[in-house]
């Protein structure tokens, strides 16, 4: 069947319609362009250009810089094994705190079994905003001022980052279980926690480790720096080469971080390898 | 025969206000393979989970050895699921445990908060399930993970989990839906064989009429909450299924 002349009309209106609605949005479209770009222009205007010290930089100071932490100062290496063994420490304590505390936190944020409905599942969001909006050096010199310098503070501050990460996930994890199994559970008569450890806990497991493994990696990214506030670890070692100006000892102290980093991700790789 | 569950006039609500089931009435006698029949959404389902109040009814009473069961408070209504097992169309199991701990699962009612921590269930419940497992041939599957099992093992493996709870009633929940034809006619003669062999009575949603009037004793009919029919499964025609499925407002 051919369309009628009537139709034909139809179509040629509709697509007018059309051609006049994408040219309008064409026009909203460059527009928006135009907008992000002076934006972004006056932005680097207004922080880069204006507020640097422009006759400090030449070239022959930058290369003077880079000249400097090119003499990497090897003698210091010795010193730094034994902040090398307590970052990885720290990171690694402050995981495992982080997993322990994680675990009541995911319970009351999960909304399908938080204990006491909607109040205890809000105060368990809470919990998790607050432990992840706030940044790892921030709780470390938190911790510095509560208990002292030291490897201590960092373990704590790192602990209490990791909450939010891994209970968010875990939580995440718990309220989208299969219903199945709980329901057998409840059906073989058996009280809330064992439906809470055979229903809900056998499915999120794998879940749960491989985020402590993930969060363990990240960790001992954030241990090298703990010592910038006085926290312990290799962050201390790079604190005092740079007040002392040794920019060999620097730029050793970063290159043990990067191996401990390298080290810390075939770790994690091998283990969630072995687990998962 | 005495009747070992007697539901009266149960009414389910679900909250966006449609009523589910609109006063049904039936009996199970302790010797009865009753099947409960009828098209998708007449409330089955919803039926069978009030008897372990699974699903929360809004009214009725529901008599289990003539105890009402929606009276009972929180913990003596776990104490009351111990002696109702149940299996499931999708099975339920705990893919990540073995088969003997999924088996196993099945005495949690029996087994204090600490020690199912550990999974320490007693010499007796172990020989038990291993007995069981025996029972429905997966005696050499016992170490698998439930998760290697094919669905009609795993089937079996729920059977042995209700079995293990020593019930008195077994509510089973279309048990052959997510199975082949051939595989859910063995499911269908296991539950049948074994529900004789431990003296228990069976109540079955199951949408298969052809497999409801072979393996059934008695038939109930459910239409969107009504009961439109309770009988023997050779009182069955094509008028009564007509009635039951509404073919005639197609």
């Amino acid at each position: 069947m051919r369309a009628g002349a009537a139709d034909l009309t139809a179509y040629d209106l509709h697509a007018d319609q059309i051609s006049a609605w994408r040219n309008r949005s064409r026009r909203m479209r460059y527009g928006t362009y135009f907008m992000v770009a002076a934006l972004i222009a006056w932005s680097v205007e207004a922080i880069v250009i204006g507020d640097t010290d422009w006759d400090r930089i030449s070239w022959a100071s930058m290369f003077k810089s880079a000249r400097q932490f090119m003499d990497v100062d090897f003698s210091i290496l010795g010193s730094l094994l034994t902040p090398a063994i307590e970052t990885a420490l720290m990171a690694t304590l402050g995981t495992l705190l982080g997993l322990v505390l994680a675990v009541p936190v995911a319970w009351l944020g999960a909304a399908n079994i938080s204990p006491l409905g909607k109040s205890s599942y809000a105060f368990g969001r809470a919990l998790m905003t607050m432990s992840r909006s706030v940044h790892e050096l921030v709780w470390a010199l938190i911790f510095v001022a509560a208990v002292g310098l030291g490897a201590l503070a960092g373990v704590l501050a790192m602990g209490i980052r990791s909450i939010g990460f891994i209970s968010k996930t875990v939580a995440e994890a718990i309220e989208d279980v299969n219903p199945g199994p709980v329901e057998a559970m409840r059906a073989v008569g058996a009280n809330r926690f064992q439906v809470l450890l055979f229903g809900i806990l056998p499915q999120v497991i794998p879940v749960f480790i491989g985020n402590v493994i993930f969060e363990w990696d990240v960790n001992i990214r954030r241990s090298t720096i703990m010592g910038l506030v006085g926290a312990g670890g290799l962050g201390l070692a790079l604190h005092r080469q740079m007040s002392a100006y040794n920019y060999g000892g620097v730029a050793t102290v970063l290159l043990v971080i990067l191996l401990l980093i390298i080290a810390g991700e075939i770790a994690s790789y091998l283990a969630r390898r072995a687990v998962i | 025969m005495s009747a070992i569950l007697e539901v009266r006039d149960l009414r389910v609500r679900y909250s966006a206000g449609k009523e589910v089931l609109k006063g049904i009435n039936f009996t199970v006698r302790s010797d009865d393979f009753l099947a409960i029949i009828g098209p998708s959404g007449s409330g089955k389902s919803t039926l069978i989970r009030c008897v372990n109040r699974l699903v929360e009814p809004n009214a009725g009473e529901i008599l289990f050895e003539g105890r009402d069961l929606l009276r009972l408070g929180e913990s003596e209504m776990r104490a009351a699921r111990r002696n109702i097992g149940m299996i499931f169309q999708e099975f339920n199991l705990i893919e990540r445990l073995s088969v003997i701990d999924n088996v196993l699962t099945g005495r949690l009612g029996y087994t204090g908060t600490w020690r199912s921590l550990f999974r320490a269930y007693t010499r007796d419940d172990i020989r038990n399930a291993i007995r069981l497992l025996d029972r429905v041939g997966l005696i050499e599957h016992l170490d698998k993970r439930a998760d290697q099992l094919s669905g009609g093992q795993r089937q079996r493996v729920g059977i042995a989990r209700a079995l293990i709870q020593d019930p008195k009633m077994l509510l089973v929940d279309e048990p052959t839906s997510s199975l082949d034809p051939k595989i859910a006619r063995e499911v269908m003669g296991l539950i049948r064989e074994i529900a004789r062999e431990f003296g228990v009575p069976v109540l079955c949603n199951i949408h298969d009429v052809n497999l409801a009037l072979e393996y059934c004793t008695r038939v109930i009919g459910l239409q969107d909450g009504i009961k439109r029919f309770d009988g023997a499964p050779a009182e069955i025609d094509k008028r009564v299924l007509a009635d039951i499925y509404a073919m005639e407002t197609l």
